[in-house]
C-alpha cells in the first residue's frame, strides 16, 4: 500500500532529480548562450580580445638598470674603430637604463635609457626607440627635458665632446652642429641614415616659462667606440 | 489501465520538467537583466566603484606626474604642479562628468575652470619666482596652458565611456520593459506549475528544479570569468583606469553570485516545503 501511494505522489523524493536535472538544464542554457554569443558576437569578441594581454599590467615607476661600466680604452681615430660581435651585445629593452651620457663642457652627466617615455625622461635622457643604440652604425636620437637633464644643452658648442658609456663599450662623439627647428620638422633628423650619427634634442627656449613647438637639436658625429660586427 | 495511468504520469512529469526548464530560462535572463540594470546601467554603481578605489586621488596623482613632466619642458617646478593640482576639485569634476553621461547630457570635460585656475596660478608663479613679466612670452604661456589642458582632459576622461554611456542612456527604458516582460513570463509559468498540479508537494519540486538551475547557471558565469583571470589582464595604460575597470567588473560579476545566492535560498526553501509535504502525504497514507 505505501508503495502504491509513493508512485501516485511521484517516484519518491528521488534526490537524483534534484541534482541531475538542474545540472542538465543549466548546461543546456549555458551551452546555448555560449554558441549564440560566439556566433552572433564573434567579431565583437575578437575585438575585445585585443584589449587583453596574457599578464597583469605593471604600473611600477621603477626601472631596470643593465648598465655595468667597462674600463676606458685608449682613444682610437674614427678610421680605426674597433668592432665587437653584435651577438655579444645585450640589446636593451624599452625603459631600461643601459648607459650614461656625459658632456663635460655642458655640465651634463645623465643616465641613458632606451626609450623616451615618462620614466626615462624623469630619471635621465632616453633614446627614441625608433632609432638605434651606439655602435649600430645608424642614427641615435636622444631626448631629454630642457628644464632638467638636458638643461646644459644651452651651453652646447661645435667641437665639444659627448661621451656615451655602455656595458659593451665607451663611445665619444663630437658636436658638429646646433639648430633650432620645429618639432614637426622631419628634416631635423634622418632615422634611415646608414652612418652613425648622434642627435640630442630638447624643448626650446631654455629657462623660460612656457612651451613652444620649437626644439633645440644638437648634432654629433662618432670619434671613437666599438662598432657592431653584424656578420658575427 | 494501470499502464495508461503510468504513461499519463510520465507525460505529466516530462511536461512539468519542461515547464520548470522554461521557468529557469526566464529567471536566468531576468536575473541577468536585473544585474545589468542595477550595475552597468546605474550611476551609483559607477560612483561606488570610483569611491572604493579612490579614483579621484589616483587621477590627481597621475595628473601631477603628467604635468610635472610637462613642467620639466616648460619652466615649472614640481612644487608648483603639486600645489596647483591640489587646488583642483578633481572629484567634483569627475562627479559632473559621470553624471552627464548617465543623464544623456554633453559628455565633454569642462576645461574652462581648469584654464582659468592655471592662468591665475602661472601669474602668481611669475611673481613668486621673481621673473620679469615683460620677458614672459604670452604666446608660449598660452601654448603651455593648451598642452596642460589637453593632459587634464586626457586624464579625467574615461575612454570609450561616451560610447558605452550613450547605449546606457538609450537602452535603459527598453531594459526596464524587458525585465517586466521576463517577470510576467516567469510568473505565468510559475502559475501553470503551481495551479495545474494536483499535489502541492509537486509544485515545490518543479519550482525547486527551476530555482536550482537558475542559481547554478548564474554562479557559473562569474566563476568562469574569475578563474580565467581575464578581468585583471585588461591592457589599460593608467593605474587609475585599470583599478576602476577591475573594481567595476569585479563588482558586476559579484552581483551574479548575489543573485545566485537568492535563487539558491529559494530552491532550498522549496525543497524543504516539498520534503515536508511529501512526508506528510506518504505518512498519512501509510497510517491508513
Amino acid at each position: 500500500m505505501p508503495k502504491h501511494h509513493h508512485r501516485r505522489h511521484g517516484s519518491g523524493i528521488d534526490g537524483k532529480n534534484f541534482i541531475i536535472l538542474p545540472i542538465l538544464f543549466s548546461a543546456i542554457i549555458l551551452i546555448s548562450c555560449y554558441i549564440y554569443i560566439s556566433v552572433a558576437a564573434s567579431s565583437l569578441i575578437s575585438l575585445a580580445s585585443l584589449f587583453f594581454s596574457d599578464r597583469e599590467s605593471d604600473f611600477s615607476e621603477s626601472y631596470t638598470n643593465i648598465y655595468v661600466p667597462v674600463a676606458e680604452t685608449s682613444d682610437s681615430s674614427r678610421d680605426e674603430r674597433e668592432t665587437i660581435p653584435i651577438s655579444s651585445v645585450t640589446y636593451p629593452h624599452v625603459g631600461e637604463q643601459f648607459g650614461e651620457l656625459i658632456i663635460e663642457d655642458c655640465q651634463i652627466s645623465d643616465k641613458l635609457f632606451f626609450g623616451d617615455g615618462t620614466i626615462p625622461l624623469n630619471n635621465g635622457v632616453g633614446i627614441y626607440n625608433g632609432s638605434f643604440i651606439p655602435g649600430y652604425g645608424k642614427t641615435i636620437l636622444v631626448a631629454g627635458h630642457n628644464n632638467t637633464y638636458f638643461n646644459g644643452l644651452k651651453y652646447a658648442e661645435k667641437g665639444q665632446k659627448v661621451k656615451i658609456r655602455t656595458s659593451y663599450g665607451n663611445y665619444v662623439y663630437e658636436i658638429t652642429d646646433i639648430q633650432v627647428k620645429k618639432a614637426t620638422d622631419t628634416s631635423a633628423y634622418d632615422l634611415a641614415a646608414n652612418y652613425e650619427n648622434l642627435i640630442m634634442y630638447t624643448c626650446y627656449p631654455f629657462d623660460e616659462l612656457g612651451l613652444t613647438p620649437y626644439r633645440c637639436f644638437v648634432y654629433a658625429m662618432p670619434v671613437s667606440g666599438p662598432a657592431f660586427d653584424k656578420n658575427s | 489501465m494501470s499502464n495508461s495511468k503510468s504513461n499519463h504520469s510520465v507525460i505529466k512529469s516530462v511536461l512539468y520538467s519542461v515547464l520548470s526548464f522554461f521557468l529557469a530560462v526566464s529567471l536566468f535572463f531576468l536575473g541577468i537583466a536585473c544585474i545589468v540594470k542595477f550595475s552597468l546601467f546605474s550611476q551609483d554603481f559607477m560612483m561606488n566603484a570610483m569611491a572604493s578605489q579612490g579614483y579621484s586621488a589616483m587621477i590627481q596623482d597621475e595628473l601631477k606626474s603628467d604635468l610635472k613632466n610637462l613642467g620639466h619642458a616648460s619652466g615649472l617646478t614640481d612644487e608648483f604642479v603639486d600645489k596647483f593640482v591640489d587646488s583642483l576639485d578633481i572629484s567634483g569634476v569627475e562627479y559632473d562628468y559621470v553624471k552627464a553621461f548617465y543623464s544623456g547630457d554633453n559628455t565633454l570635460v569642462d576645461t574652462a575652470t581648469f584654464k582659468q585656475q592655471l592662468y591665475a596660478a602661472l601669474d602668481q608663479y611669475v611673481i613668486d619666482t621673481g621673473m620679469d613679466p615683460e620677458k614672459v612670452s604670452q604666446e608660449n604661456v598660452d601654448y603651455l596652458v593648451e598642452k596642460a589642458t589637453s593632459i587634464y582632459v586626457n586624464d579625467v576622461s574615461i575612454p570609450f565611456f561616451s560610447t558605452i554611456a550613450n547605449y546606457v542612456y538609450k537602452y535603459d527604458g527598453p531594459l526596464t520593459i524587458l525585465i517586466a516582460g521576463l517577470a510576467v513570463f516567469a510568473a505565468i509559468i510559475a502559475f501553470l506549475i503551481i495551479f495545474t498540479n494536483e499535489f502541492v508537494h509537486r509544485r515545490y519540486r518543479y519550482l525547486c528544479y527551476s530555482f536550482t538551475t537558475t542559481a547554478l547557471s548564474l554562479a557559473v558565469i562569474p566563476t568562469v570569468v574569475f578563474v580565467s583571470g581575464y578581468i585583471t589582464k585588461i591592457g589599460i595604460a593608467t593605474r587609475s583606469l585599470y583599478n576602476l575597470f577591475v573594481s567595476y567588473f569585479s563588482s558586476f560579476f559579484m552581483y551574479f553570485y548575489f543573485a545566485s545566492a537568492v535563487f539558491a535560498v529559494a530552491a532550498i526553501i522549496c525543497f524543504l516545503v516539498f520534503y515536508k509535504r511529501y512526508k506528510r502525504i506518504t505518512g498519512h497514507h501509510s497510517h491508513h
